[in-house]
Protein backbone atom coordinates (compact mmCIF):
# COMPACT_ATOMS: atom_id res chain seq x y z
CA UNK A 1 0.00 0.00 0.00
CA UNK A 2 1.56 3.48 -1.33
CA UNK A 3 1.64 6.41 1.07
CA UNK A 4 -1.03 8.13 -1.24
CA UNK A 5 -3.46 4.76 -0.62
CA UNK A 6 -2.17 5.48 3.14
CA UNK A 7 -3.94 8.88 3.17
CA UNK A 8 -7.32 7.57 1.50
CA UNK A 9 -7.42 4.86 4.27
CA UNK A 10 -7.31 7.96 6.83
CA UNK A 11 -9.33 10.07 5.17
CA UNK A 12 -12.12 7.28 5.19
CA UNK A 13 -11.98 6.50 8.49
CA UNK A 14 -11.97 10.08 9.28
CA UNK A 15 -15.06 10.60 7.40
CA UNK A 16 -16.39 7.28 8.97
CA UNK A 17 -15.54 9.28 12.60
CA UNK A 18 -17.58 11.90 11.42
CA UNK A 19 -20.28 9.71 10.10
CA UNK A 20 -21.26 7.94 13.25
CA UNK A 21 -21.15 11.25 15.03
CA UNK A 22 -23.23 13.07 13.62
CA UNK A 23 -25.85 9.98 13.68
CA UNK A 24 -28.45 11.56 15.52
CA UNK A 25 -30.03 9.01 17.74
CA UNK A 26 -33.22 8.31 15.68
CA UNK A 27 -34.02 5.40 16.95
CA UNK A 28 -34.21 6.26 20.53
CA UNK A 29 -35.44 9.60 20.14
CA UNK A 30 -38.56 8.64 21.45
CA UNK A 31 -40.62 9.75 24.67
CA UNK A 32 -41.16 7.25 27.74
CA UNK A 33 -44.84 6.30 26.57
CA UNK A 34 -43.33 5.08 22.95
CA UNK A 35 -40.60 2.93 24.13
CA UNK A 36 -43.23 1.76 26.65
CA UNK A 37 -45.49 0.44 23.90
CA UNK A 38 -43.01 -0.38 21.52
CA UNK A 39 -40.63 -2.20 23.93
CA UNK A 40 -42.31 -3.03 27.57
CA UNK A 41 -46.28 -3.90 27.24
CA UNK A 42 -46.02 -7.17 25.18
CA UNK A 43 -44.82 -8.37 28.13
CA UNK A 44 -45.76 -6.20 30.91
CA UNK A 45 -49.21 -4.30 32.25
CA UNK A 46 -49.12 -1.42 34.41
CA UNK A 47 -51.88 -2.49 37.01
CA UNK A 48 -53.58 -5.26 34.22
CA UNK A 49 -51.71 -7.78 36.39
CA UNK A 50 -48.81 -10.53 35.52
CA UNK A 51 -48.61 -11.40 31.48
CA UNK A 52 -45.21 -12.87 30.23
CA UNK A 53 -43.39 -10.40 32.83
CA UNK A 54 -44.48 -9.17 36.17
CA UNK A 55 -46.73 -6.15 36.66
CA UNK A 56 -44.90 -2.83 36.65
CA UNK A 57 -47.36 -0.87 38.87
CA UNK A 58 -45.48 0.06 41.90
CA UNK A 59 -42.10 -1.21 40.14
CA UNK A 60 -40.24 2.28 41.34
CA UNK A 61 -41.40 1.68 44.81
CA UNK A 62 -40.12 -1.79 44.77
CA UNK A 63 -36.63 -0.88 43.41
CA UNK A 64 -34.26 2.51 42.98
CA UNK A 65 -34.09 3.67 39.98
CA UNK A 66 -30.33 2.58 39.95
CA UNK A 67 -31.23 -0.78 40.08
CA UNK A 68 -33.78 -0.59 37.35
CA UNK A 69 -31.68 1.09 35.27
CA UNK A 70 -29.28 -1.24 35.16
CA UNK A 71 -31.75 -4.33 35.16
CA UNK A 72 -33.95 -2.97 32.25
CA UNK A 73 -30.15 -2.24 30.14
CA UNK A 74 -28.72 -5.61 30.78
CA UNK A 75 -30.56 -8.27 33.00
CA UNK A 76 -28.84 -11.05 32.52
CA UNK A 77 -25.83 -9.58 33.59
CA UNK A 78 -27.42 -8.26 36.91
CA UNK A 79 -28.76 -12.09 37.08
CA UNK A 80 -25.54 -13.56 36.54
CA UNK A 81 -23.65 -10.39 39.19
CA UNK A 82 -25.52 -12.67 42.18
CA UNK A 83 -27.73 -9.96 42.87
CA UNK A 84 -30.50 -11.37 45.23
CA UNK A 85 -33.79 -9.44 43.82
CA UNK A 86 -32.84 -10.42 40.06
CA UNK A 87 -31.76 -14.01 40.83
CA UNK A 88 -35.11 -13.79 42.63
CA UNK A 89 -37.25 -12.59 39.68
CA UNK A 90 -35.27 -14.95 37.53
CA UNK A 91 -36.51 -17.80 39.38
CA UNK A 92 -39.92 -16.56 39.62
CA UNK A 93 -39.89 -16.37 35.65
CA UNK A 94 -38.65 -19.39 34.55
CA UNK A 95 -37.31 -20.14 31.37
CA UNK A 96 -38.27 -16.34 30.17
CA UNK A 97 -35.21 -13.96 30.04
CA UNK A 98 -35.75 -10.46 29.28
CA UNK A 99 -33.36 -8.96 26.05
CA UNK A 100 -31.20 -6.11 27.02
CA UNK A 101 -32.66 -3.07 25.72
CA UNK A 102 -30.32 -0.60 24.31
CA UNK A 103 -31.83 1.79 25.84
CA UNK A 104 -29.95 5.25 27.77
CA UNK A 105 -30.61 6.19 31.24
CA UNK A 106 -32.71 9.35 30.56
CA UNK A 107 -35.03 7.20 28.31
CA UNK A 108 -35.23 4.37 30.82
CA UNK A 109 -36.13 7.23 33.59
CA UNK A 110 -38.29 8.33 30.96
CA UNK A 111 -40.31 4.97 30.95
CA UNK A 112 -40.40 5.25 34.77
CA UNK A 113 -42.01 8.83 34.52
CA UNK A 114 -44.51 6.97 32.31
CA UNK A 115 -45.21 4.29 34.63
CA UNK A 116 -46.19 6.15 37.23
CA UNK A 117 -47.98 8.93 35.49
CA UNK A 118 -50.28 5.72 34.27
CA UNK A 119 -50.39 4.37 37.44
CA UNK A 120 -51.89 7.31 39.41
CA UNK A 121 -54.78 7.32 36.64
CA UNK A 122 -56.02 3.67 37.08
CA UNK A 123 -55.60 0.31 35.57
CA UNK A 124 -54.68 -0.22 32.28
CA UNK A 125 -56.29 -2.40 29.71
CA UNK A 126 -53.74 -5.65 28.88
CA UNK A 127 -51.48 -5.37 26.38
CA UNK A 128 -52.80 -4.49 22.72
CA UNK A 129 -53.14 -7.96 21.16
CA UNK A 130 -54.06 -9.35 24.08
CA UNK A 131 -57.86 -8.86 24.30
CA UNK A 132 -60.14 -11.80 24.54
CA UNK A 133 -60.36 -13.03 20.89
CA UNK A 134 -61.98 -15.62 19.07
CA UNK A 135 -60.49 -19.15 19.24
CA UNK A 136 -57.93 -19.81 16.00
CA UNK A 137 -58.01 -22.23 13.63
CA UNK A 138 -54.20 -24.33 14.39
CA UNK A 139 -54.11 -25.72 10.58
CA UNK A 140 -54.35 -22.22 9.42
CA UNK A 141 -51.70 -21.52 12.18
CA UNK A 142 -49.11 -23.87 11.09
CA UNK A 143 -49.83 -22.95 7.09
CA UNK A 144 -48.94 -19.35 8.05
CA UNK A 145 -45.80 -20.84 10.72
CA UNK A 146 -43.92 -22.67 7.75
CA UNK A 147 -45.39 -20.13 5.08
CA UNK A 148 -47.73 -21.94 3.23
CA UNK A 149 -50.03 -19.30 3.75
CA UNK A 150 -48.68 -15.73 3.53
CA UNK A 151 -49.50 -12.91 6.13
CA UNK A 152 -51.58 -10.59 4.70
CA UNK A 153 -49.57 -7.55 5.00
CA UNK A 154 -46.59 -9.58 3.95
CA UNK A 155 -44.24 -10.46 7.22
CA UNK A 156 -41.82 -13.36 6.83
CA UNK A 157 -43.11 -16.76 8.36
CA UNK A 158 -42.15 -17.53 11.41
CA UNK A 159 -40.11 -20.97 10.67
CA UNK A 160 -37.39 -18.24 9.26
CA UNK A 161 -36.25 -17.51 12.58
CA UNK A 162 -38.08 -20.14 14.83
CA UNK A 163 -38.27 -23.67 15.11
CA UNK A 164 -41.35 -26.27 16.43
CA UNK A 165 -41.25 -30.25 17.09
CA UNK A 166 -44.30 -31.01 14.47
CA UNK A 167 -43.94 -33.29 11.79
CA UNK A 168 -46.23 -31.41 9.37
CA UNK A 169 -43.81 -28.30 9.23
CA UNK A 170 -40.30 -28.05 8.12
CA UNK A 171 -37.34 -27.99 10.54
CA UNK A 172 -37.63 -24.39 11.34
CA UNK A 173 -35.17 -21.52 12.01
CA UNK A 174 -32.48 -21.09 14.90
CA UNK A 175 -31.73 -17.82 14.73
CA UNK A 176 -34.20 -17.38 17.48
CA UNK A 177 -36.06 -19.42 20.51
CA UNK A 178 -37.70 -22.61 19.96
CA UNK A 179 -41.45 -21.88 20.22
CA UNK A 180 -42.51 -26.02 21.06
CA UNK A 181 -42.75 -24.95 24.93
CA UNK A 182 -43.62 -21.41 24.36
CA UNK A 183 -47.43 -21.84 25.70
CA UNK A 184 -46.00 -23.17 28.75
CA UNK A 185 -43.35 -20.80 29.35
CA UNK A 186 -45.44 -17.85 28.94
CA UNK A 187 -48.93 -19.08 28.92
CA UNK A 188 -52.01 -18.17 26.50
CA UNK A 189 -52.41 -14.16 27.20
CA UNK A 190 -48.12 -13.95 26.78
CA UNK A 191 -48.12 -15.86 23.60
CA UNK A 192 -50.84 -13.97 22.24
CA UNK A 193 -49.43 -10.15 23.38
CA UNK A 194 -45.56 -11.18 22.17
CA UNK A 195 -47.45 -12.76 18.23
CA UNK A 196 -49.10 -9.33 18.28
CA UNK A 197 -46.70 -7.10 19.39
CA UNK A 198 -43.26 -8.58 19.11
CA UNK A 199 -41.04 -7.09 21.53
CA UNK A 200 -37.39 -8.21 20.53
CA UNK A 201 -35.63 -5.70 17.92
CA UNK A 202 -35.30 -8.51 15.13
CA UNK A 203 -38.91 -9.33 15.10
CA UNK A 204 -40.32 -5.80 15.33
CA UNK A 205 -37.64 -5.07 12.38
CA UNK A 206 -39.09 -8.07 10.20
CA UNK A 207 -42.96 -6.83 10.97
CA UNK A 208 -42.39 -3.26 11.29
CA UNK A 209 -45.33 -1.73 8.76
CA UNK A 210 -46.44 -5.47 8.42
CA UNK A 211 -48.53 -6.38 11.19
CA UNK A 212 -50.66 -9.63 11.89
CA UNK A 213 -54.51 -9.77 11.56
CA UNK A 214 -56.15 -10.31 14.56
CA UNK A 215 -57.38 -13.77 12.95
CA UNK A 216 -53.18 -14.38 12.07
CA UNK A 217 -52.15 -13.88 15.61
CA UNK A 218 -55.69 -15.83 16.79
CA UNK A 219 -54.01 -18.79 14.46
CA UNK A 220 -50.35 -18.86 15.36
CA UNK A 221 -51.52 -19.03 19.13
CA UNK A 222 -53.57 -22.12 18.34
CA UNK A 223 -50.85 -23.95 16.24
CA UNK A 224 -48.58 -23.25 19.31
CA UNK A 225 -50.99 -24.15 22.01
CA UNK A 226 -51.46 -27.40 19.52
CA UNK A 227 -47.87 -27.99 19.50
CA UNK A 228 -46.87 -28.08 22.89
CA UNK A 229 -49.70 -30.18 24.12
CA UNK A 230 -48.72 -32.85 21.42
CA UNK A 231 -44.93 -32.53 21.48
CA UNK A 232 -44.52 -35.63 22.69
CA UNK A 233 -45.81 -37.22 19.65
CA UNK A 234 -43.99 -35.81 17.24
CA UNK A 235 -40.30 -36.89 15.87
CA UNK A 236 -39.25 -34.47 13.19
CA UNK A 237 -36.40 -34.76 10.87
CA UNK A 238 -33.18 -33.23 11.26
CA UNK A 239 -32.92 -30.83 9.22
CA UNK A 240 -29.64 -29.22 10.32
CA UNK A 241 -27.79 -32.52 9.83
CA UNK A 242 -29.75 -33.14 6.56
CA UNK A 243 -28.68 -29.80 5.60
CA UNK A 244 -25.06 -30.23 6.55
CA UNK A 245 -25.14 -33.97 4.95
CA UNK A 246 -26.49 -32.74 1.72
CA UNK A 247 -24.59 -29.82 1.15
CA UNK A 248 -21.11 -32.05 1.87
CA UNK A 249 -22.59 -34.64 -0.87
CA UNK A 250 -23.60 -31.69 -3.27
CA UNK A 251 -20.28 -29.76 -3.25
CA UNK A 252 -18.74 -33.42 -4.01
CA UNK A 253 -21.07 -33.68 -6.89
CA UNK A 254 -20.18 -30.25 -7.98
CA UNK A 255 -16.12 -30.69 -7.86
CA UNK A 256 -16.71 -34.12 -10.22
CA UNK A 257 -18.54 -32.34 -12.22
CA UNK A 258 -15.96 -29.04 -12.59
CA UNK A 259 -13.44 -32.09 -13.19
CA UNK A 260 -15.55 -33.54 -15.78
CA UNK A 261 -16.28 -30.46 -17.47
CA UNK A 262 -12.59 -29.32 -17.63
CA UNK A 263 -11.22 -32.40 -18.37
CA UNK A 264 -8.94 -31.06 -20.70
CA UNK A 265 -7.17 -28.92 -18.64
CA UNK A 266 -3.64 -28.53 -18.40
CA UNK A 267 -2.23 -30.24 -15.79
CA UNK A 268 0.98 -28.71 -15.50
CA UNK A 269 2.41 -25.07 -15.92
CA UNK A 270 1.71 -24.22 -19.12
CA UNK A 271 5.67 -24.15 -20.09
CA UNK A 272 6.06 -27.48 -18.98
CA UNK A 273 5.49 -29.13 -23.16
CA UNK A 274 7.79 -26.46 -24.10
CA UNK A 275 10.74 -28.00 -22.11
CA UNK A 276 9.77 -31.37 -22.24
CA UNK A 277 9.89 -30.94 -26.57
CA UNK A 278 13.32 -29.13 -25.90
CA UNK A 279 14.85 -32.25 -24.03
CA UNK A 280 13.50 -34.50 -26.81
CA UNK A 281 15.03 -32.19 -29.53
CA UNK A 282 18.34 -32.44 -28.37
CA UNK B 1 -20.67 3.68 19.94
CA UNK B 2 -18.34 0.98 18.53
CA UNK B 3 -21.61 -0.65 17.17
CA UNK B 4 -22.47 2.56 15.28
CA UNK B 5 -18.85 2.64 14.11
CA UNK B 6 -19.24 -0.62 12.76
CA UNK B 7 -22.72 -0.82 11.26
CA UNK B 8 -22.81 2.90 10.10
CA UNK B 9 -19.47 4.81 10.09
CA UNK B 10 -17.41 1.02 8.54
CA UNK B 11 -19.99 0.57 5.59
CA UNK B 12 -20.21 4.39 4.46
CA UNK B 13 -16.18 4.66 4.67
CA UNK B 14 -15.90 1.50 3.13
CA UNK B 15 -17.44 2.62 -0.51
CA UNK B 16 -16.25 5.95 0.21
CA UNK B 17 -12.61 4.75 0.24
CA UNK B 18 -13.30 1.78 -2.25
CA UNK B 19 -14.67 4.35 -4.80
CA UNK B 20 -11.87 6.52 -4.40
CA UNK B 21 -9.04 4.22 -4.17
CA UNK B 22 -10.15 1.83 -7.97
CA UNK B 23 -10.00 5.46 -9.51
CA UNK B 24 -7.08 6.47 -8.36
CA UNK B 25 -5.13 3.39 -8.77
CA UNK B 26 -6.58 2.94 -12.41
CA UNK B 27 -5.83 6.55 -13.04
CA UNK B 28 -2.26 6.84 -11.68
CA UNK B 29 -1.44 2.70 -11.70
CA UNK B 30 -3.32 1.36 -14.28
CA UNK B 31 -1.19 -1.56 -15.10
CA UNK B 32 -1.47 -2.70 -11.81
CA UNK B 33 -5.11 -2.95 -12.20
CA UNK B 34 -5.33 -7.25 -12.26
CA UNK B 35 -5.47 -9.88 -10.17
CA UNK B 36 -1.80 -11.38 -11.44
CA UNK B 37 -2.30 -14.52 -12.51
CA UNK B 38 0.09 -16.88 -11.31
CA UNK B 39 -1.02 -19.79 -13.50
CA UNK B 40 2.25 -19.76 -15.69
CA UNK B 41 3.63 -20.44 -12.56
CA UNK B 42 1.71 -23.53 -11.14
CA UNK B 43 -1.48 -25.24 -12.52
CA UNK B 44 -2.32 -28.58 -11.54
CA UNK B 45 -3.34 -27.36 -8.11
CA UNK B 46 -4.62 -24.01 -9.44
CA UNK B 47 -7.38 -25.77 -11.25
CA UNK B 48 -8.93 -27.01 -7.51
CA UNK B 49 -8.70 -24.08 -5.69
CA UNK B 50 -9.74 -21.38 -8.13
CA UNK B 51 -12.45 -23.16 -10.62
CA UNK B 52 -14.79 -24.27 -7.17
CA UNK B 53 -13.54 -21.00 -5.23
CA UNK B 54 -14.77 -18.39 -8.22
CA UNK B 55 -17.92 -20.16 -9.33
CA UNK B 56 -18.56 -20.67 -5.36
CA UNK B 57 -17.87 -17.14 -4.14
CA UNK B 58 -20.25 -15.56 -7.33
CA UNK B 59 -23.17 -17.91 -7.05
CA UNK B 60 -23.08 -16.95 -2.83
CA UNK B 61 -22.29 -13.22 -3.87
CA UNK B 62 -25.12 -12.79 -6.55
CA UNK B 63 -27.46 -14.96 -3.78
CA UNK B 64 -26.81 -12.44 -1.10
CA UNK B 65 -27.36 -9.22 -3.93
CA UNK B 66 -30.86 -10.78 -4.63
CA UNK B 67 -31.96 -11.03 -1.33
CA UNK B 68 -30.74 -7.56 -0.51
CA UNK B 69 -32.77 -5.80 -4.00
CA UNK B 70 -35.84 -8.34 -4.11
CA UNK B 71 -36.46 -9.29 -0.26
CA UNK B 72 -40.31 -9.53 -1.01
CA UNK B 73 -39.36 -11.75 -3.68
CA UNK B 74 -37.66 -14.10 -2.01
CA UNK B 75 -39.83 -14.17 0.69
CA UNK B 76 -42.16 -15.52 -1.61
CA UNK B 77 -39.67 -18.37 -3.26
CA UNK B 78 -39.25 -19.04 0.74
CA UNK B 79 -42.82 -19.63 1.42
CA UNK B 80 -43.05 -23.30 -0.65
CA UNK B 81 -40.76 -25.18 2.34
CA UNK B 82 -39.17 -27.38 -0.77
CA UNK B 83 -38.02 -24.40 -2.60
CA UNK B 84 -36.63 -22.71 0.61
CA UNK B 85 -34.93 -26.02 1.84
CA UNK B 86 -33.67 -25.98 -2.70
CA UNK B 87 -32.23 -22.21 -2.13
CA UNK B 88 -30.56 -23.01 1.22
CA UNK B 89 -28.70 -26.22 0.19
CA UNK B 90 -27.83 -24.41 -2.43
CA UNK B 91 -26.14 -21.82 -1.05
CA UNK B 92 -24.68 -24.21 1.55
CA UNK B 93 -22.80 -26.52 -1.33
CA UNK B 94 -21.41 -23.34 -2.94
CA UNK B 95 -20.23 -21.97 0.27
CA UNK B 96 -18.51 -25.08 0.90
CA UNK B 97 -16.62 -25.05 -2.53
CA UNK B 98 -15.49 -21.68 -1.78
CA UNK B 99 -14.15 -23.12 1.55
CA UNK B 100 -12.81 -26.34 -0.61
CA UNK B 101 -11.53 -23.89 -2.91
CA UNK B 102 -9.60 -20.96 -0.79
CA UNK B 103 -8.21 -23.85 1.33
CA UNK B 104 -6.66 -25.28 -1.75
CA UNK B 105 -5.62 -21.94 -3.02
CA UNK B 106 -3.70 -20.94 0.82
CA UNK B 107 -2.13 -24.42 0.64
CA UNK B 108 -0.80 -24.05 -3.36
CA UNK B 109 0.03 -20.35 -2.17
CA UNK B 110 2.19 -21.44 1.05
CA UNK B 111 3.67 -24.59 -0.39
CA UNK B 112 4.49 -23.50 -4.04
CA UNK B 113 7.92 -21.58 -4.09
CA UNK B 114 7.10 -19.87 -6.76
CA UNK B 115 3.86 -18.76 -5.94
CA UNK B 116 5.63 -17.73 -3.06
CA UNK B 117 8.09 -15.67 -4.43
CA UNK B 118 5.18 -13.25 -5.97
CA UNK B 119 3.13 -13.18 -2.78
CA UNK B 120 2.09 -10.05 -1.21
CA UNK B 121 1.23 -8.90 2.53
CA UNK B 122 -2.04 -8.15 1.39
CA UNK B 123 -2.27 -11.03 -0.78
CA UNK B 124 -2.20 -12.53 2.94
CA UNK B 125 -4.46 -10.36 4.57
CA UNK B 126 -7.05 -10.75 2.23
CA UNK B 127 -6.76 -14.63 2.33
CA UNK B 128 -7.21 -14.75 5.70
CA UNK B 129 -10.40 -12.23 5.75
CA UNK B 130 -12.07 -14.30 3.26
CA UNK B 131 -11.48 -17.36 4.72
CA UNK B 132 -13.02 -15.95 8.01
CA UNK B 133 -15.48 -14.62 6.37
CA UNK B 134 -16.32 -17.91 4.17
CA UNK B 135 -16.28 -19.79 7.82
CA UNK B 136 -18.48 -17.01 9.46
CA UNK B 137 -21.05 -17.58 6.33
CA UNK B 138 -20.56 -21.71 6.80
CA UNK B 139 -21.32 -21.48 10.52
CA UNK B 140 -24.55 -18.89 10.03
CA UNK B 141 -26.07 -21.01 7.59
CA UNK B 142 -26.12 -24.22 9.78
CA UNK B 143 -26.16 -22.66 13.15
CA UNK B 144 -28.99 -19.84 12.92
CA UNK B 145 -31.10 -21.19 9.77
CA UNK B 146 -32.68 -19.81 7.62
CA UNK B 147 -30.46 -17.05 6.71
CA UNK B 148 -32.20 -16.44 3.14
CA UNK B 149 -35.59 -15.38 5.15
CA UNK B 150 -34.16 -13.65 7.79
CA UNK B 151 -32.01 -11.88 5.64
CA UNK B 152 -34.50 -10.53 3.66
CA UNK B 153 -36.62 -9.23 6.76
CA UNK B 154 -33.72 -7.68 8.91
CA UNK B 155 -30.75 -7.09 6.92
CA UNK B 156 -32.29 -5.70 3.58
CA UNK B 157 -34.00 -3.28 5.18
CA UNK B 158 -30.69 -2.18 7.26
CA UNK B 159 -28.45 -2.21 3.96
CA UNK B 160 -31.33 -0.01 2.25
CA UNK B 161 -31.50 2.05 5.44
CA UNK B 162 -27.76 2.81 4.43
CA UNK B 163 -27.93 3.15 1.03
CA UNK B 164 -31.32 5.62 1.51
CA UNK B 165 -28.91 7.69 4.05
CA UNK B 166 -30.96 6.76 7.21
CA UNK B 167 -29.60 3.96 9.30
CA UNK B 168 -31.64 1.81 11.53
CA UNK B 169 -29.56 -0.36 12.87
CA UNK B 170 -31.39 -1.54 16.04
CA UNK B 171 -32.08 -5.02 15.14
CA UNK B 172 -28.51 -5.37 13.50
CA UNK B 173 -26.97 -4.57 16.84
CA UNK B 174 -29.47 -7.39 18.68
CA UNK B 175 -28.25 -10.34 16.14
CA UNK B 176 -25.63 -13.15 17.62
CA UNK B 177 -22.06 -11.94 17.16
CA UNK B 178 -21.07 -14.09 14.36
CA UNK B 179 -23.72 -12.40 12.08
CA UNK B 180 -22.53 -9.14 12.98
CA UNK B 181 -19.01 -10.49 12.44
CA UNK B 182 -19.66 -11.49 8.75
CA UNK B 183 -21.27 -8.44 8.00
CA UNK B 184 -18.34 -6.57 8.86
CA UNK B 185 -15.93 -8.76 7.41
CA UNK B 186 -18.25 -7.69 4.19
CA UNK B 187 -17.59 -3.96 5.16
CA UNK B 188 -14.08 -4.61 5.20
CA UNK B 189 -13.30 -6.57 2.22
CA UNK B 190 -14.91 -3.72 0.14
CA UNK B 191 -12.81 -1.06 1.62
CA UNK B 192 -9.47 -2.95 1.13
CA UNK B 193 -10.51 -3.97 -2.99
CA UNK B 194 -8.35 -0.74 -3.82
CA UNK B 195 -4.77 -2.11 -2.10
CA UNK B 196 -5.58 -5.94 -3.14
CA UNK B 197 -5.78 -8.32 -5.78
CA UNK B 198 -9.94 -7.75 -5.55
CA UNK B 199 -9.38 -4.71 -7.89
CA UNK B 200 -9.27 -7.45 -10.65
CA UNK B 201 -13.49 -7.35 -10.06
CA UNK B 202 -12.90 -4.05 -12.10
CA UNK B 203 -10.73 -5.15 -14.71
CA UNK B 204 -11.82 -2.97 -17.79
CA UNK B 205 -13.46 -3.46 -20.50
CA UNK B 206 -15.83 -5.51 -18.05
CA UNK B 207 -15.89 -8.20 -20.89
CA UNK B 208 -13.08 -9.80 -19.53
CA UNK B 209 -15.35 -12.97 -18.38
CA UNK B 210 -16.79 -13.43 -21.76
CA UNK B 211 -13.52 -12.98 -24.16
CA UNK B 212 -12.10 -15.16 -25.99
CA UNK B 213 -9.49 -17.39 -24.61
CA UNK B 214 -6.18 -15.83 -24.77
CA UNK B 215 -3.82 -18.66 -26.53
CA UNK B 216 -0.07 -18.78 -25.96
CA UNK B 217 1.51 -20.27 -28.94
CA UNK B 218 4.85 -21.97 -28.97
CA UNK B 219 6.42 -21.04 -32.94
CA UNK B 220 7.76 -24.61 -32.80
CA UNK B 221 6.71 -25.91 -36.12
CA UNK B 222 7.97 -23.17 -38.80
CA UNK B 223 6.08 -24.18 -41.53
CA UNK B 224 2.39 -24.71 -39.27
CA UNK B 225 2.76 -20.76 -38.58
CA UNK B 226 2.94 -19.64 -42.03
CA UNK B 227 -0.65 -21.71 -42.45
CA UNK B 228 -3.13 -19.06 -42.39
CA UNK B 229 -6.08 -21.84 -40.87
CA UNK B 230 -4.07 -22.36 -37.79
CA UNK B 231 -3.48 -18.65 -36.51
CA UNK B 232 -7.31 -18.29 -34.68
CA UNK B 233 -8.15 -21.51 -34.15
CA UNK B 234 -10.99 -21.86 -31.35
CA UNK B 235 -9.10 -25.17 -30.37
CA UNK B 236 -5.81 -26.44 -29.72
CA UNK B 237 -2.93 -24.84 -31.96
CA UNK B 238 -2.19 -27.40 -34.45
CA UNK B 239 1.49 -26.26 -33.94
CA UNK B 240 1.50 -26.58 -29.90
Amino acid sequence: MGSRSGHFLVAGVGVAMFLTASIPGRAFAQDGETIFNGTCKACHTIGGGRLVGPDLAGVSTRQSEAWLIAFIQHSQTVIASGDSDAVALAAEYPGISMPDWPLSDDQVRGVLAYIQQQESAGPAPVAAGAASLQPGDPVLGRNLFQGTTRFDNGGPACNSCHDVTHEDVIGGGILAKDLTTVFTRLGGPGVRAIVGSPPFPVMQRAFQSRPLTDQEVGALVAFLEQADAEQSLHQPLDYGLGLLVTGLGSAVILLGLYSLIWRRRRRGPVNRAVFDRQVRST
Amino acid sequence: MLNLFLFVGLPYMAFIVCTVGIVYRYRRKGFTVSSLSSQFLEGKELFWGSVPFHIGILVVFFGHLTTFLVPRATLAWNSIPVRLLILEVTAFTFGLTVLIGLAALMYRRFTTPRVRAVTTGMDIVLEGLLLAQVVFGLWIALGYRWGASWFASDLSPYLWSLVKLSPETTAVFALPWVIKAHIVGAFTIVLIIPFTRLIHFFVAPLNYIARPYQQVIWNWDRRAIRDPGTAWSPTQPRNN
